[in-house]
């Protein structure tokens, strides 16, 4: 966990709720910031500190669902609990779909709840890290030179040394040498682990970037 | 047994003795006139005996038989009328028809004079020429006499009979030996048997008679006649008083005493009655019942007696008739007694008709309403039987109808419960729903309020938030609860409440407005500008509401969330004295032309409805006298709105 103490969102348009769960969560030793509508937190996140997101699945105006899908967008990192007072089939179907972190119904205890809590803090931690990973890894790719990107993205496609030196219209040996710079800066040593870059930074997911003439 | 010459027919007549006694004056001044009328009916005689030979010699074998019958005086006396109706009756009845009846009313009385007695019998041989009568019923003496006299002037041949005196004035008479009587004879034992009858306790006999030769024989026959049957009475025999003192003693005789009165023809100081006048006298002095042997007396102040009726005596004497027409051998008869009794003197002693000799002609006889009135009593008995089968008939319908209202209203009840479970059974999810947030904050709020108390300094002052925070979301818990309680309320009968209409309007939004929130949809009603007051059941009027509300929510499934609207407003109506509700919706609307059935039961377009919704609002509208009906909105979406009669006030 990080130092950081994490900050515990509450989107509930019932105050007595509301006011129950943030006292829980602040006698637990967490930082609370609750919001009364969809709308409030929407213009409140995102939110630098990590958390996760409590999350009254019925509310007036833009419901729960539509509320996670924009979250997804806006503070992919924090996980989101939903509450449903009454978790019919459908609605929590969806939820889960939608890739809910946790459902929980508002009867549920606290100590349910603390611990849908403190797994989705986890959660968040490891979306943390993983997400600083990713970004160190993008900004390793960014320091790639325009002809290095270009040739890393052949490469990582299984492309060979000839084929590439035949697309970029360029010699085998200079395609060699980009090669090796690239692993050198990457800090890699098999292409193996190129690829595993590759794809962990979805660049395998986008078509290989156009040869320029 | 005493055979007495009373003025049987005499007392009939006593309306005539004015006029008798007039005619008789002139029979002096024109008796000279009665030799020209012997002479003529001499003429006569022989004339009709010449005829009749004739005719009998060119009569047919076959021809009916004639009787004559003589009335002694004029038509209108009833007693000779009545005999000789009865013995005209009998000879009809007996022939089957087949006789030829002749009457003759003499009316001797009045025109007794010799001359025209002499020329009335010229008129009648004359008369009957040519049919000569078989047999003559001469109906009392003057009768009598006149057809003795004249019998050979008017039929030689013919049989004569007579009737209506007693054997021994036939005697007086000296009747040829072959004119033969029906006569009427008085026993006075017989009278007194009826008045020991009727007055069985009777211990005292009193007995009138008057001066008369006649009464005087009468007071001898009655001593022999009632010796033996009185032995155990105390009898007294009133008799050579005056009229005053018959009148006197009468009415000082004991109530349980029998007043036996015979005939009072002449007083000890010689005044002359007609016995019937004296008995009357006598009659309504009296203290005691009083009796007599005579049926004239009946009908004056007797209570009754042993008599000879007429009817008898006309059904005797046409017995002779028939007889003498027949051939067979007739002789005298006496004529049979029958007791007659006056029902009001009956009454009057407080005597018992029960107590009256079997057969006794009962006169006076009060008729009863039946009797009187037999077809006025049926048609008001018919009347007032009908009257009452159709009140019967009434009310039993009535309270079949009633009965039916009534399970009509109970189905409608039950009906409506139904109603109002399948109602709450939609909306149990977002009533589950509204309940968990208080539920669950409560169970937050005590848990947190645990790990505060734990904690090694815990904040007082948050746990005082605490509760109080729990104390106010139990309150709400209740609300909901009592909401739903409401919502399920059974009626056993329709509950009457004077509300105000927008309490239940506030209410049902209430309940419905989690379903609404869950759905999306917004809900609003503007503050309502005054007060609607009405009175029915407010339970069903909530219901007819949350089923309008219920169906547009359910039109508005396919709707985009942020376009569903279900609006509720309350207002005047244009009759002012109505309330007008309207649950306006944004969803599909209502094809024209289903408009009018959309309230008929089963009537439904949700997959899942039962289409009873709209049909148990409309019933439920009407029973309290209202009106529902539908619309397209112009901008889409359906509004329904119903009326109901606000509450008088004041």
């Amino acid at each position: 966990m990080s130092p950081v103490n994490p900050i515990i969102h509450i989107v509930d348009d019932d105050r007595s709720f509301r006011t129950a769960v943030e006292r829980l969560m602040e006698t637990s030793g967490f930082r609370v910031v609750s919001y009364n509508s969809a709308d409030e937190i929407l213009a409140r996140l995102p939110s630098p500190d990590p958390g996760c997101i409590l999350l009254d699945l019925q509310m007036p105006g833009l419901n729960g669902l539509e509320l996670q899908s924009r979250l997804a967008e806006s503070a992919p990192l924090l996980p989101i609990i939903f509450l449903t007072g009454h978790g019919d089939i459908e609605s929590t179907v969806r939820a889960i779909k939608a890739g809910a972190d946790d459902f929980l119904e508002k009867s549920a205890s606290s100590t349910a709840l603390l611990e849908a809590v403190r797994r989705a803090l986890h959660r968040c931690e490891a979306r943390r890290l993983e997400h600083d990973r990713l970004e160190a890894l993008r900004a390793l790719i960014a320091g790639l030179t325009l002809r290095e990107s270009q040739v890393f993205g052949l490469i990582v496609r299984g492309r060979r040394n000839k084929q590439i030196a035949y697309e970029l219209e360029t010699s085998e040996r200079t395609v060699k040498a980009h090669r090796h710079n690239i692993m050198e800066k990457l800090g890699v040593h098999s292409l193996a682990e190129a690829v595993s870059i590759a794809e962990r930074v979805g660049l395998l997911e986008r078509a290989p970037q156009p040869p320029r003439g | 047994m005493a055979s007495m010459s009373a003025g049987e027919w005499r007392e009939c007549t006593s309306e005539l003795d004015a006029v008798k006694a007039h005619s008789r004056s002139h029979t002096r001044t024109l008796r000279y006139e009665g030799i020209r009328g012997l002479y003529g009916m001499l003429c006569a005689i022989l004339f009709a005996a010449l005829a009749a030979s004739n005719i009998c010699s060119a009569d047919d074998v076959d021809r009916s038989s004639r009787v004559l019958i003589l009335y002694p005086y004029d038509e209108r006396i009833p007693a000779t009328n009545i005999t000789g109706e009865s013995a005209r009756h009998r000879l009809i009845e007996a022939t089957g028809g087949k006789i030829d009846l002749f009457s003759e009313f003499l009316d001797l009385s009045r025109f007794s004079e010799d001359k025209h007695v002499a020329r009335m019998a010229h008129y009648r041989s004359e008369k009957y020429v040519d049919h000569r009568p078989d047999v003559i019923i001469a109906l009392g003496e003057e009768s009598a006499k006149f057809i003795i006299t004249n019998r050979d002037a008017i039929s030689p041949g013919a049989r004569i009979v007579v009737c209506g005196f007693s054997s021994e004035t036939a005697k007086q008479l000296n009747l040829p030996d072959d004119v033969v009587g029906a006569f009427s004879e008085f026993d006075i034992t017989k009278t007194f048997e009826m008045a020991a009858h009727l007055q069985p306790s009777a211990r005292h006999l009193v007995v009138v008679g008057g001066s008369s030769k006649f009464d005087q024989e009468w007071i001898a026959t009655a001593r022999s006649d009632l010796a033996t049957l009185t032995r155990n009475m105390e009898t007294t025999y009133l008799t050579g008083l005056s009229i005053d003192e018959f009148v006197e003693r009468a009415g000082a005789i004991p109530q349980d005493a029998i007043l036996l009165v015979l005939t009072v023809f002449s007083d000890r100081t010689g005044r002359n009655f007609i016995p019937q006048n004296s008995f009357a006298m006598i009659a309504a002095a009296a203290s005691a019942p009083v009796y007599g042997p005579y049926s004239t007396y009946i009908g004056h102040g007797a209570v009754g007696g042993n008599a000879v009726t007429f009817e008898a005596v006309g059904t005797a004497v046409a017995g002779l008739a028939l007889d003498a027409l027949a051939g067979k051998p007739i002789s005298d008869v006496s004529v049979p007694q029958s007791f007659v009794a006056d029902a009001r003197q009956v009454r009057r002693w407080g005597l018992a008709e029960a107590d009256l000799p079997p057969g006794t002609i009962l006169q006076f006889r009060e008729k009863t309403l039946w009797e009187d009135y037999w077809l006025e009593v049926i048609g008001v008995i018919a009347f007032v039987i009908a009257q009452s089968l159709v009140i019967v008939a009434l009310l039993i319908e009535h309270r079949r109808r009633s009965a039916a209202e009534q399970q009509a209203r109970h189905r409608l009840l039950q009906v409506v419960h139904l109603n109002q479970s399948a109602t709450a059974g939609a909306l149990s999810a977002s009533i589950a729903h509204e309940l968990s947030q208080p539920l669950g904050a409560i169970r937050i709020n005590a848990e947190t309020a645990e790990m505060v108390l734990q904690s090694e300094k815990p904040d007082l002052q948050l746990i005082q938030q605490i509760l109080a925070d729990i104390r106010a979301d139990d309150q709400r818990a209740q609300e909901i609860i009592a909401q739903m309680r409401g919502l399920l309320k059974k009626r056993g009968e329709v509950e009457w409440q004077e509300f105000d209409l927008n309490d239940v309007v506030k209410s049902a939004i209430r309940i419905l407005h989690t379903e609404a929130e869950r759905r999306n949809i917004a809900v609003s009603s503007p503050e309502p500008a005054r007060q609607f007051p009405v009175r029915a059941d407010q339970v069903h009027v909530q219901q007819v509401i949350l089923n309008l509300a219920t169906n547009a929510m359910d039109a508005m499934l396919d709707v985009a969330s942020t376009e569903r609207k279900l609006l509720f407003q309350t207002a005047l109506a244009e009759a002012s004295d109505n309330v007008e509700i309207s649950v306006a919706d944004t969803g599909r609307g209502i094809p024209r032309d289903k408009l009018g059935s959309i309230f008929d039961a089963f009537y439904t377009t949700k997959p899942t409805g039962t289409g009873l919704g709209l049909a148990i609002a409309r019933e439920i509208i009407e029973t309290y006298g209202g009106k529902i009906w539908a619309d397209n909105r112009p901008d889409g979406g359906a509004i329904f709105r119903f009326v109901l009669p606000l509450a008088q006030r004041g």
